[in-house]
């Protein structure tokens, strides 16, 4: 079956940061390098190529930018410099955009500004929002206890209904992704017993990010790990643990000693990667789309003012404390709303998943292959 | 007879020495009458080897020299050299191959050395019988007739012509310009063939030094270098003796090329599908300015296909050169045109070989131009387009680089056709008495150190009528035939080998035997006094007509019959 070639492709993933791919002359000095490039996922060179022919369906159906985490090697080995890691990232970009059904996404991606403007709308409306219920049910001199400004019950609350949207969201996104890459083919069908049995990769993926590991460096791995378990810490404090968060102003060393672990771990992962980003030496900060900026920008306003909320209540200086969580959340409202489903932050849900699908897709395609045809299929976990 | 030779038995080093004994050999000859000297050296073609050779002729008063060595190919002329610095005729020498012969081919030293010995007494008893020789001039014609008014036509005319030199250039076609003309623009620094061309032609036109002849052809050339009368008359006229004759002294020949049929290859539908063109349709309609499909709307995707007839198990084996930049080229002049178009091409291999090309087939790849290698032998298929679909024609083909059939749009397809030799080309190098190869390309003297001369001596070729290429290749081949001809002009006489051979008029009977079996047209019949006579200038001393001719009327020289009998003598 031909698959029909969309020569805007090459134009379209030029928005999302695939400035280089035309320069590819598919040496695959690309593949020889990278550390995770085995059969039968042989990227970068080849989904390079797809995206150089324009064959948008099979594009949409490749896990192979979720395989990578970007570590820079190809780009350095690239004699053409068409910087084959920054194109897989672009990809990831576009499959975002691609697996998001109400379309934001992709005009996020296509339009900083536009996202932005997205970003300062919810930032307002969650202002105006927790103004007026503060004013209406509390005083803003008081930050916790009866009468509070922003009372932990509240926001809690709110933060459930906020998860539950946001989840949903990413549900019906990470089913699109199963359809494109799984769901919709024949020969990538496979047994409801190959999804049980490899259903591990998940949390695995998930909490160690261990392919990361394989890599020639390791620090970028670390870095990535820092960052990302002090925000899950950081979530599953503030969704299971806010009332002592807020309780004050004693300091409770059982739950805010986490929290002061995560707000360093997100503070400093935070500044790196900015630093990273603004000096460009590391090839994998070479090239920065928006949404790039965007997101280490908001994770760094949400942290310090996060921070600033919690020393202010302890120093007992309440109207400042709550000015500041109520800042604290017109950065963490709009960053999660829009950043989780729509932007960078949904990899943290399509990752794990490409891990999982493309062992899955590994599978369907062995037991596709005739026997003995074809080189052995590495287990590509 | 009696005269004095001074033998030298060459060593090679080794080459020679380990398998024949070379002091063995030295005094077997060394005993013959008339050897005067004999002596076994590490390397006569070395500086001291010849002078010792220069120093024994003064010394000893040697008038003759036998060198037993390598092949005379390789250092007869050096030895010839040594001779006439002695003040001797240089045919006074002769050479025995003692090393190719002998101990290259030979294991056995015993049977080598043997044999080694045998061919030197051939040639001393040979050399004997040697008579001195002069070298024999003839008049060099200034004026040279240029054969193709294309590019290589019109630089070999022009360069020529600038150099004081009278031309005439013959052209088949009403205008000149060749294939060149049908072009619009040059790979890969995107100059207009039209401006590089027209200055030429107006050059070529307005120089009192050269003579246009167009819509002609040349009908015969008779005579030799330096004197040759071509028969030019009007084009189609083919009855005898047509047209008028001009004596020349050089001819290049720069007839080209002729694209390759496109609806040669069914599948394309080239005449049948309106959609599908070739490189000089496309050409055209560059030339007019405007790319527009068979209904007269701007293509929204243009499909380039590459070796169309060229570089193909059933068509060409060879490839055409040009095809590949011209594809990219016409990747920029679509877009100029039409800004919106998007480009495919679909390739074999990019042949990016030349001085900024493969720049120019980076900025096509940044330009967006999608590149689709398939397989060598693979014909993509090109299909009608499926209801709905905002193109004309599917394009199925597969793509090596990640092994999927694809699918491509296409409002125009075209096909790039390959270079082959002219449906004429057999005609004129029979009349220009010049081979061709298998694919019908006239074949050069040598393809690297000769490659613009042939195997006719003042019969060149320049241009794409040996192979196809590019127009800077034909620019200086052009211009290299040109010097080649300059220099023989400027010495003014052409200098013919003494070897060659001689009608004895008393005794030829005119019987015309030789004149059909000399294959260098080298023996010319005079009807008036009804003998046959050898043109010198022309003869290669293959001794055809000397072993032919029933009256022994013919004598080879330095071949006679006397120093053969003696040198199979000398083996025996």
């Amino acid at each position: 079956m031909a698959v029909l070639s969309n020569p805007r492709l090459i134009g379209e993933l030029e928005k999302y940061g695939a400035e280089h791919v035309v320069k590819c002359y598919h040496c695959g000095n690309c593949s020889a390098t990278c550390p995770f490039s085995r059969e039968p996922f042989l990227f970068p060179r080849k989904s390079m190529r797809y995206l150089q022919m324009g064959l948008e369906e099979k594009l949409k159906g490749n896990l192979e930018p979720w395989l990578c985490y970007y570590c820079g090697e190809c780009s350095e080995q690239c004699p053409r410099e068409a910087e084959p890691g920054e194109t897989m990232m672009s990809m990831r970009r576009w499959l975002t955009a691609q697996y998001d059904f109400t379309g934001i996404s992709r005009l996020f991606y296509q339009s900083w500004q536009l996202e932005v403007l997205a970003l300062l709308l919810v930032a307002a409306l969650t202002g105006l929002g927790f103004w007026l219920y503060g004013t209406t049910h509390g005083s803003l001199a008081i930050y916790d206890g009866p009468g509070a400004f922003l009372p932990a019950s509240a926001v809690h609350v709110f933060d459930w209904a906020m998860a539950g949207l946001l989840a949903g969201l990413l549900a019906v996104n990470c089913a699109r992704m199963w359809w494109f890459t799984l769901g919709r083919e024949q020969g990538m069908r496979v047994p409801l017993g190959a999804y049980l049995r490899h259903l591990w990769l998940l949390p695995v993926h998930f909490l160690t990010q261990k392919r990361y590991r394989e890599c020639e460096r390791k620090r970028p791995w670390a870095i990535h790990l820092a960052l990302m378990l002090s925000y899950l810490t950081m979530l599953v404090l503030i969704m299971f643990f806010l009332e002592d968060m807020q309780r004050g102003p004693g300091i409770s060393w059982s739950v805010h000693v986490l929290g002061y672990l995560a707000s360093l771990g997100l503070v400093a992962t935070a500044v790196y990667a900015l630093r990273g980003r603004l000096l460009r030496r590391e090839t994998h900060y070479k090239y920065s789309h928006e949404t790039d900026w965007i997101f280490l920008i908001l994770l760094l306003y949400v942290a310090l003012t996060g921070v600033a909320q919690h020393v202010l209540h302890r120093l007992g200086l309440p109207l400042e404390a709550n000015l500041l969580y109520l800042a604290h959340l017109m950065g963490v409202v709009p960053m999660l709303v829009l950043e989780v489903p729509f932007s960078k932050w949904a990899h943290l849900a399509y990752r794990p998943l490409g891990m999982y699908f493309s062992c899955l897709q590994a599978e369907a395609l062995r037991a596709r292959a005739p026997a003995g045809a074809g080189q052995p299929v590495a287990h590509n976990v | 007879m009696s005269c004095r030779i001074g033998v030298y038995v060459c060593n090679c080093g080794t080459n020679i020495a380990k398998v024949v004994d070379c002091e063995e050999v030295a005094r077997a000859v060394g005993a013959l009458p008339n050897v005067a000297v004999v002596r076994s050296y590490k390397y006569n073609c070395s500086n001291p080897g010849q002078e010792m050779i220069v120093q024994d002729i003064r010394d000893l008063g040697l008038d003759r020299v036998v060198v037993a060595a390598c092949s005379p190919r390789m250092h007869e002329p050096t030895f010839r050299r040594a001779l006439s610095t002695a003040g001797l005729n240089p045919y006074f020498l002769e050479m025995a191959n003692i090393r190719e012969q002998c101990s290259w081919v030979h294991d056995d030293p015993r049977l080598a050395t043997d044999k080694a010995i045998a061919l030197t007494r051939a040639a001393v008893l040979r050399v004997a019988l040697h008579e001195p020789l002069e070298k024999r001039y003839v008049d060099m014609n200034p004026s040279t007739l240029v054969l193709g008014g294309g590019i290589a036509g019109l630089t070999a005319a022009l360069e020529l012509a600038m150099a004081g030199q009278p031309v005439i250039l013959v052209e088949r076609e009403g205008q000149l310009g060749g294939n060149m003309a049908r072009t619009d623009l040059t790979a890969p620094f995107l100059d207009s063939a039209r401006d590089l061309l027209q200055d030429r032609i107006s050059r070529v036109t307005g120089n009192p030094h050269v003579t246009v002849l167009l819509d002609s052809e040349l009908m015969e050339l008779q005579g030799f270098v330096g004197n040759f009368i071509a028969r030019v008359a009007a084009r189609g006229d083919d009855s005898p003796g047509a047209g008028r004759s001009y004596p020349v002294g050089s001819v290049v020949v720069c007839t080209g090329y002729q694209p390759f049929d496109a609806a040669r290859i069914a599948s394309f539908g080239y005449g049948r599908l309106p959609d599908v063109i070739t490189s000089f349709d496309l050409e055209h309609m560059l030339k007019e300015g405007r790319v527009l499909t068979k209904a007269g709307r701007p293509p929204r995707y243009a499909a380039i296909i590459h070796c169309v007839g060229s570089r193909s198990e059933t068509w060409h084996p060879y490839c055409s050169r040009v095809c590949c930049m011209t594809a990219l080229k016409y990747g920029h002049e679509i877009r100029a045109t039409n800004p919106d178009c998007f480009i495919y091409d679909l390739y074999i291999d990019m042949h990016a070989f030349g001085k900024g090309m493969e720049d120019f087939y980076r900025r096509s790849a940044e330009l967006k131009t999608i590149f689709l290698l398939h397989e060598k032998n693979s014909v993509p298929e090109i299909l009608p387009a499926e209801p709905g679909q905002d193109f004309g024609m599917r394009i199925q083909a597969k793509d090596l680089l990640c092994g999927e059939l694809v699918e491509i749009p296409a409002d125009l397809v075209v096909l790039m056709v390959g270079m082959e030799a002219r449906r004429d080309a057999g005609r004129v190098a029979h009349v220009v008495n010049i081979s061709q190869d298998k694919d019908g390309w006239f074949i050069e003297s040598h393809p690297k150190l000769d490659p613009v001369a042939t195997t006719t001596d003042g019969v060149f070729i320049a241009g794409t009528c040996s192979s196809p290429k590019d127009i800077p290749d034909s620019v200086a081949q052009a211009r290299a035939a040109v010097a080649r001809i300059l220099a023989k002009i400027s010495r003014g006489q052409i200098e013919v080998d003494a070897v060659f051979a001689e009608v004895d008029d008393g005794h030829c009977s005119g019987c015309r035997v030789c004149n059909e079996l000399c294959p260098y047209a080298a023996i010319e019949y005079d009807e008036e006094r009804r003998r046959s006579h050898v043109i010198s200038a022309l003869c290669k001393a293959c001794g055809t007509c000397v072993a032919a001719c029933p009256s022994g009327a013919i004598k080879g020289r330095h071949f006679t019959d006397a120093q053969i009998c003696a040198q199979i003598e000398g083996v025996l």
